[in-house]
């Protein structure tokens, strides 16, 4: 899993006027993002990526310790829709998550 | 706190001071939850990140439409664990529902509990038990420990 630069600000503001909706913006896919904070547990993170996501538990183990050792990973990438509907459901489990499109 | 077993799978048993605390604790959750004046306290802030870091317009819009359900979800859970605890200090967790419903509000706790105590990365504070300022240190080590247990649990 790479790492994703810090933000995508200056690239879309070059292309998504007020409809938002701009054609040639819609190749690049939508990842979803979990940061590291201090009080979730490690083996509950790690359930929450099984549960939620399917993973198998090797891989959420490995999206935890991404999360804990480098600040944060990518946990899943789709429509901006579905990884709205991932963000919702992480922070329904209190994970820290956001989305943003990939660069 | 024990991580026992039964028939129908996992059961959190818990002392009755226990289950007595964990009560207080989800009423006065469910009454910050509630109070709208104090949507910007950090707690609240933490329990409703936001989803778009960059973009405020995204970020109003997202919110506008998730913010309510997040917020309604999260007072069912509570007010269902509430009244599981009524019923005395045995949880079960078979019912995959039921765990989910225990981590996630579990969770909740110790994330209000935590971002008040202003938890960081490094280790805790060595804590005087007999030091009145510890006391909500010990209960959210309480906790820690009871969401590991329950969270071990169900995954057997």
């Amino acid at each position: 899993m790479g790492d994703v630069p810090g933000t995508l600000t200056p690239e879309r503001e070059v292309t998504e006027e007020q409809s938002g909706d701009v054609v040639a913006d819609t190749d690049r896919p939508w990842i979803t993002i979990v940061w590291d904070d201090p009080i979730n547990l490690m083996s509950y993170v790690t359930h929450v990526f099984m549960s939620v996501f399917g993973y198998p538990k090797a891989k959420a183990e490995q999206l935890m310790l991404d999360v804990h050792h480098r600040g944060r990973a990518v946990v899943s990438s789709g429509t901006r829709e579905r990884m709205e509907l991932d963000v919702h459901t992480l922070h329904g489990y209190g994970l820290w998550a956001t989305l943003e499109q990939q660069s | 706190m024990i991580l026992a077993r039964n028939a129908s799978g996992p059961v959190l048993r818990l002392e009755p001071e226990e289950a007595q605390l964990l009560s207080l604790l989800l009423d006065e959750l469910t009454a910050l939850l509630r109070d709208d004046a104090e949507t910007n306290d950090d707690v609240l802030r933490r329990l409703n990140p936001a989803a778009y870091r960059d973009d405020p317009d995204a970020e109003a819009e997202y919110r506008a439409l998730t913010e309510g359900s997040l917020r309604d979800v999260r007072d069912d859970r509570i007010t269902a664990c509430r009244a599981e605890l009524a019923n005395g200090g045995d949880v079960e967790l078979g019912d995959p529902e039921a765990a989910r419903r225990w981590l996630q509000v579990l969770n909740d706790l110790r994330l209000a509990l935590g971002t008040r105590l202003g938890v960081t990365q490094d280790a805790e504070p060595d804590i005087d038990p007999n030091d009145p300022a510890a006391q909500p240190w010990i209960v959210y080590s309480w906790l820690t420990a009871v969401q590991d247990a329950v969270v071990h649990g169900i995954s057997l």
